[in-house]
This record gives C-alpha cells, sequence and structure tokens, in this order.
C-alpha cells in the first residue's frame, strides 16, 4: 500500500505544482514530467496488480493536464508503463547508467512519436531551439529519476528487511 | 507455440495495442471520447488543487502585508524603516489590485463593444507538455463554454477552446501548431492562413511573391472560415522571406498577445458558424 501512496502522491503533488504553481516561473524545459517518473517507476518497482493500479491515477493527471487530443495520453501512459515493465522483467540491471538510459530512452521515444503524429497531422512543430531545449528536458528529467527511483526502492527495500 | 509466445511477450504485446489506440486517438478523435469522463474524474480530483493555489496567489501578498501594517500599528515602539517598507508594500500590493481592475475594466469594455456574448475567465494553469501550447481557464461547461468558442483579450486573440469540464477548460494558443485559421493583412486585405509556429510566432501560408505584405502589417482574422470573430488582431508581420523557387512567402507573425503571460481572457460564447467536430482543435 506504501508505494501506491508514494506513487499517487508524486505524481499529483509533482504534476499539480508544474500545471498550477511553476509553470508561468520557469521554462517548460525545465519542469520535469513527474507523472511519467511515476509511472516508469512504477513499471521496473513495482510488480504485478500493484504496479498496474499506481499507474492509473499519473496516467490521468497526465490526460488532464496535456492539452493533446481526448484519450490519447491516457493510453499511451499505460503502454510506456507495459514497456517499462518489460524492460525490467528482461533487460533492467540496477545501476545509474541502465535507469539514465531506460528513462531518457522512453522520454525520447514518446517525444518523437509525439511529433511525428503532429508533422503528419499537418503541423510543423520542430524547430532547432525547440529541439535543444527537448533535449534539455530528457537529460534533466532522467537524471532526477536517478536520484528519486535509487531513493524511492532503498527506502522501500529498508522496509521490506 | 502461440501460447507461449503470447505469455512470454503480453506485456509488449499490450503496450503496442495501446500505443496503436493512442494514435488513432490522436490522428481522428472518435465522436464520443472516453477521455472525456476520464478527464472529468481528473479534473475534479485536480479541481482542489488549482483553486487553493489560485485562491493563494491572490491573497497571500495582502494578508502578508496587512499583517505587518496591524504589527506596525501595535506595536507602537516599531521603528520608521519598518513602516515604510509595510506602506511600501501596501503601495506595491495597491498598484496591483489597481493593475488587475483597469485589466478587467478593459475586458468588460472590450466585451460590450464586442457585440458577442462572452464570458470572462481566470488563466489557472499552463501546459507544461513540450510538443503543445495551452492555458487552464477556470471558466467550464457550467458557464456556458464549448469546443471551437474563440478566446480573446482586448489587446488580441489568444486561441480557442479545446476540452471543457465542469470549472475548467483548456484553451489551444494560437502559437500552438495544431491552430490554423483564415485572416487577412488589414492594410492590403490579402487573405493567407495563420498557422502556429511555437513561442510567440504564427507563420502565414500560401500567400504569393506578388501580394503586398510587408513587415509592420497588421494581420487580423477574417472570420471566413467561421472559427475566430471577425477583425480580432491576430498579430504583426515581423519578416517576410520571399525565395527566388517556390509558390508562396515565408511570413513570420508575432502574437500581438503575449499568451504565455495573459491572466484574464474573453471567451464568446457563440459556436463557430462551420461545424465544429468535438475534441479537434
Amino acid at each position: 500500500m506504501r508505494p501506491l501512496l508514494v506513487v499517487l502522491g508524486l505524481s499529483f503533488a509533482g504534476t499539480a505544482a508544474n500545471v498550477w504553481l511553476l509553470s508561468a516561473h520557469l521554462p517548460w524545459f525545465l519542469l520535469p514530467d513527474f507523472s511519467f517518473l511515476a509511472i516508469v517507476y512504477a513499471g521496473l518497482f513495482l510488480p504485478g496488480p500493484l504496479g498496474f493500479l499506481a499507474v492509473l491515477p499519473p496516467a490521468l493527471f497526465r490526460e488532464v493536464t496535456i492539452t493533446g487530443p481526448p484519450g490519447t495520453f491516457f493510453l499511451a501512459s499505460v503502454a510506456v508503463y507495459f514497456t517499462a515493465s518489460e524492460i525490467g522483467r528482461r533487460i533492467f540491471l540496477r545501476a545509474e547508467i541502465f535507469l539514465f538510459l531506460i528513462v531518457a530512452g522512453l522520454l525520447a521515444a514518446e517525444s518523437a512519436s509525439v511529433l511525428l503524429l503532429l508533422i503528419m497531422t499537418g503541423g510543423n512543430p520542430f524547430s532547432l531551439l525547440r529541439g535543444a531545449e527537448e533535449v534539455v528536458r530528457i537529460a534533466w528529467t532522467s537524471l532526477l529519476a536517478v536520484f528519486l527511483f535509487l531513493d524511492l526502492s532503498g527506502r522501500w527495500q529498508r522496509i521490506q528487511e | 507455440m502461440v501460447r507461449k509466445f503470447l505469455r512470454k511477450w503480453w506485456r509488449l504485446l499490450l503496450a503496442v495495442a495501446l500505443l496503436a489506440s493512442a494514435i488513432q486517438f490522436f490522428v481522428r478523435p472518435p465522436e464520443v471520447a472516453p477521455g472525456r469522463i476520464v478527464g472529468e474524474i481528473g479534473t475534479s480530483l485536480f479541481r482542489p488543487f488549482y483553486a487553493g493555489v489560485d485562491f493563494l496567489r491572490r491573497s497571500v501578498s495582502s494578508v502578508w502585508t496587512g499583517y505587518f501594517a496591524l504589527v506596525a500599528v501595535s506595536r507602537e515602539n516599531a521603528d520608521l524603516r519598518k513602516e515604510v517598507a509595510a506602506l511600501r508594500e501596501q503601495l506595491k500590493e495597491s498598484r496591483d489590485a489597481v493593475l488587475e481592475n483597469r485589466r478587467l475594466e478593459e475586458l468588460l469594455r472590450f466585451s460590450k463593444n464586442l457585440e458577442k456574448r462572452t464570458v470572462g475567465a481566470r488563466v489557472v494553469g499552463h501546459d507544461v507538455s513540450p510538443w503543445f501550447q495551452g492555458i487552464f481557464i477556470d471558466g467550464g461547461t457550467e458557464a456556458g463554454v464549448e469546443p471551437g468558442m474563440a478566446v480573446l483579450t482586448p489587446a488580441g486573440a489568444v486561441g480557442r477552446i479545446h476540452r471543457t469540464f465542469s470549472g475548467l477548460s483548456e484553451v489551444i494558443l494560437l502559437t500552438d501548431s495544431r491552430f490554423a485559421a483564415d485572416v487577412i493583412v488589414e492594410r492590403t486585405r490579402v487573405r493567407a492562413i495563420a498557422e502556429g509556429m511555437g513561442g510567440n510566432l504564427c507563420r502565414l501560408k500560401y500567400v504569393s511573391p506578388t501580394q503586398d505584405v510587408v513587415p509592420g502589417d497588421r494581420i487580423v482574422f477574417s472570420g471566413f472560415d467561421g472559427s475566430m470573430p471577425k477583425g480580432i488582431l491576430l498579430g504583426t508581420v515581423v519578416s517576410v522571406d520571399a525565395p527566388p523557387e517556390g509558390l508562396f512567402m515565408k511570413i513570420r507573425v508575432v502574437s500581438a498577445v503575449n499568451v504565455l503571460s495573459v491572466e484574464e481572457v474573453l471567451v464568446v460564447l457563440s459556436r463557430p458558424m462551420i461545424p465544429f467536430r468535438r475534441g479537434t482543435p
């Protein structure tokens, strides 16, 4: 129950603070996607139905706070959970660099997919500056994920022991 | 064999199926979106938080100033410097209030001149995703706000309503790459399609090099496509590039309103004349 509450609290407080408190003061690329981190954490560290349950609220928060087409980001977030879960089962090695690469890879894959879809639907969202900002966002969020995941999994392990 | 494969890879297969559904929803949003129910639940969970933050934003500084003033009054030995500091804070607060009043008065005047039914709303949040430019306003279905309605300020257009919930609406800003509308150059009446390109910029499409458009020209909505009210200012042309080959000029327009720092907006409560499909920008 405790990890479930931690994931819920992290995603709710992080997302709400980003959207309703910090967004007017900090540039978008310095605001880490806490709901995304919660989803990847659940995929990697919370096994079974508990992980799936923990993922539903962050997926819901992403759906509400991203102005994308309805339903898209909820489904995409659940897909990210299953992908992270598969990575966790097959190739996940618990070292900082692997955590960093997994989060950065998933963030980059999501970002590239959305950009591709925007271009395919007639938009033209790409610019060099925006690309550079996106790289900063991915790197910063992944770095934060390493500290956050190690801390949370360490605490969880100590409690279990 | 198949069962073994499915048992081994069901997570990945499920992820692929979910992604395929997400892509389908992205490209062709369904008429009855399950996302709406999901969104309603989500917004009702978030409403106390953003209402609280909005309330705090407006009241904390004035409470703080009032507290200092009270302390200054009750303590007779409070030194002059503290009193001056408190008065300065109060003055700053009053200036903020005066500025807010001015903005609201201007909105009201603009709303009366617009000859369309409008409703005022406060900006309560920003979309922080890297792909979209949007804001959240505190007017929703209960105020009669519907998808497709135009969002304006007296200085010019801000965007268009995307999704509505009770007490909250999402607005796609005119600088979002999904925003497009029919516009005209105010001086020469040349028609074009304006499309968002991020930052504070839009581009004008389909303008022939033989047309007369120069930097500094004001761009207004034509109203022909029914998506935005006629005559509302979009922005000013900042660069015109006529490539030696190619059919059209490359024209950049900076929006009249700094869409990311706007605080109060008006929603025009009339539906676009051209049918606007629910859930599409």
